[in-house]
């Protein structure tokens, strides 16, 4: 590892699997066509609203239903808005739940980027999901966003019943943005003593504001969500805290001392891409406590390569490794 | 969570995997002698599993014993070859298996299941060679020995039917270290062009100063102890656990891990060579290699050997599958 001080330009990326090359095209294509810059936040989040399905046309023709709600948010904060998305046909059991939160830097997207796989989900292992809308830096800097999906799984709890969910089975899941945050909801239940998660799910999980692995280096102006995407995300979300000890680890879960007694993680991460390292580096402080953290790190995968390009052979087993922890944390059958 | 009476780890360690943690309950009802240096078994090591018709178990493949030479001014090397049967009109990828044991203990045969599984399923030739162990026969006797079984596989690749862009060097614990080795010595020696290297839970790190090497000191399967034996045994006493070792015989010592053959590596959670196996994925990475990395909750070492039907070891089989695909396109 090294410094942040070391000179860019001297780091050779790890390339990327063949066969995600043009997907990774496709992706900067449709996702990433305006580079994450302070003053295009604004454009990228309209044009986010122009690729994202409205939840109907996702759950057309699934075994899902899905409803909105809104619920208290944190103390002194407004109303969360969510997304319930419930497989068609109830079980009389008590069902696993999975918390989503939806990625895109913590200051793009909504709720209904992270709801095709609430839908997978419900319709493979009757997952009952919960997609929470958290507020957006910079106009709500950190540590709004986790608390926002803090209160969503407050709330998932409280109306377990209601929910017809196991609160002894509840996940906190998500990709990017949404595995960092699914992190910090891990911590802030912890240090609240509150509702014990089931697991947390950090796909390419955004971790940490200071932006100085060595895999952030080698993904500077390359690749999706690279260097740069991620430095004005980060700026956005922590302001002049920035690069001190002033961030709360419940936005930066990087900047957290203690990382005993979590919920069992599962970290998945592409080789080829800026989270690499933070990722790994977050799983053996994990395991450095005797914690749990199955670790990922998928060969030339690009930053949320299963999904866009999910018929690669590479994809195929990634999803197939966390269909198994799925099973193993939530006990479910088959 | 203890599995034998005599650990104490200082550490707190990473559980078990329920499932493994049932498989270690019961080994523990039989506990065996630590090994000792005097104690290394040698004789009848090559008789304790099954043989190689029994493995194959009607399955098209056949096996021929060969020796051949050893490194220079060393003894020749057994090795077995195991091939699909008929269709030789084709070549095919190859891989060549290095046992585990420590390199101090171990005999080839104990891993003609690995073996077979993976000619089954990938349609590969595979090479199984036989080294020589320490401490009768100190670093670098053994690697040079699977070095001298790569540089023949490659050059009888036509003979073999082996597309000789196609071969992966692969093993684990001592096998995953001698692979890694083996993957330096063709880069530096400009020898044979590996397509990959798959690094099982290998044993990388001779200093024994990780988290991990520390957490799993007196549980579970590959204890610290035995590591401690198997490094003193093939460093000799001066370099067991200095870092002055070389890099060939303690590969997370390799100043260059640049331009190496795609790396699988894959490893417990619940084990002591976890944080050096991260460490080397972190090492080739840095450089823009390449190389996978799985680290399996609650695995113990040798977890798809010691308890293959559970959970994590079909898992842990199936991506492993998926990388050997990759890379071989077979």
């Amino acid at each position: 590892m090294t410094t942040s001080e070391t000179a860019i330009g001297s780091f050779t990326p790890v390339p990327y699997d063949p066969e995600l090359v043009d997907g990774l095209a496709a992706f900067l294509d449709l996702v990433e066509i305006i580079p994450l810059r302070a003053d295009t936040i604004l454009a990228n989040r309209a044009h986010f609203a122009t690729i994202i399905p409205p939840i109907a046309a996702q759950a057309e023709g699934r075994a899902v239903t899905f409803q909105d709600r809104v619920i208290p948010g944190p103390a002194g904060a407004p109303d969360v808005e969510i997304t319930i998305v419930r497989p068609a046909t109830a079980s009389p059991d008590p069902a696993p739940a999975v918390l989503s939160i939806h990625g895109g830097g913590m200051v793009l997207s909504t709720r209904f980027f992270g709801t095709p796989e609430l839908i997978d989900l419900a319709e493979r292992h009757g997952v009952v999901g919960v997609a929470v809308e958290y507020r957006l830096a910079p106009e709500h800097p950190g540590p709004a966003q986790a608390e926002d999906c803090y209160a969503a799984l407050v709330w998932m709890v409280a109306h377990a019943a209601e929910l017809g969910i196991d609160p002894e089975r509840i996940l906190a899941s998500g990709q990017s943005a949404g595995g960092g945050l699914s992190a910090a909801v891990a911590l802030l239940a912890r240090d609240r003593n509150g509702p014990r998660l089931a697991g947390q799910l950090l796909g390419c999980p955004m971790l940490d504001d200071r932006n100085e692995t060595v895999s952030t280096r080698q993904y500077d102006g390359i690749g999706a969500w690279d260097r740069n995407n991620n430095d004005t995300a980060w700026t956005a979300i922590a302001g002049a805290d920035r690069f001190t000890d002033r961030v709360s680890p419940y936005t930066a879960p990087a900047r957290a001392t203690d990382l005993s007694a979590l919920p069992p993680a599962y970290i998945e991460v592409g080789a080829a891409e800026t989270f690499r390292d933070e990722a790994v580096d977050y799983a053996s402080r994990i395991w450095a406590t005797g914690g749990q953290a199955e670790l990922h790190v998928w060969a030339g995968g690009y930053h949320g390569f299963h999904g866009f390009s999910p018929d690669a052979v590479v994809s195929v087993a990634a999803n197939a490794a966390r269909e198994s922890w799925l099973r193993r944390v939530l006990h479910l059958d088959g | 969570m203890t599995v034998t009476a005599a650990g104490y780890p200082t550490v707190t360690p990473v559980p078990f995997d329920p499932e493994v943690q049932i498989v270690l309950d019961a080994i523990a009802l039989n506990p065996q002698p630590a090994l000792t240096r005097e104690t290394l078994p040698r004789e009848g090591t090559d008789a304790m599993f099954p043989d190689n018709d029994t493995v194959i178990a009607g399955r098209a493949i056949d096996w021929e014993d060969r020796v051949i030479p050893g490194p220079a001014g060393a003894p020749g090397v057994e090795i077995t070859i195991f091939r699909p049967r008929g269709s030789s009109d084709r070549s095919r990828p190859a891989y060549l298996n290095i046992h585990g044991g420590g390199q101090i203990v171990g005999h080839r045969s104990w891993e003609t299941g690995r073996v077979v599984d993976i000619v089954a399923e990938h349609g590969v030739v595979a090479v199984n060679v036989e080294y020589r162990l320490a401490p009768e026969h100190p670093s670098p006797a053994g690697l040079e020995d699977c070095y001298a079984a790569l540089l023949w596989l490659h050059a009888h690749a036509a003979e073999l039917g082996v597309d000789r862009d196609r071969i992966i060097v692969g093993g684990g614990s001592a096998g995953g270290c001698l692979a890694a080795g083996v993957a330096l010595l063709a880069r530096d020696r400009q020898g044979p062009v590996l397509a990959g290297q798959l690094l099982l839970c290998p044993m990388l790190d001779n200093t024994n100063t990780t988290v991990s090497s520390l957490q799993y000191d007196g549980i579970g399967t590959w204890q610290r102890e035995a590591n401690l034996l198997a490094w003193s045994c093939l460093l000799g006493d001066e370099l067991a656990f200095s870092p002055e070792a070389s890099g060939y015989a303690a590969p997370t010592h390799a100043v260059d891990v640049s331009n190496l053959a795609p790396a699988f590596i894959e490893v417990g959670e619940a084990e002591m060579f976890r944080d050096e196996d991260t460490q080397y994925a972190l090492r080739i990475w840095a450089t823009g290699g390449r190389a996978e990395l799985h680290v399996w909750g609650g695995g113990a070492h040798g977890f798809d050997m010691y308890m293959p039907e559970a959970e994590i070891s079909r898992a842990a089989l199936a991506a492993r599958a998926s990388w050997l695909r990759r890379i071989w396109g077979a």
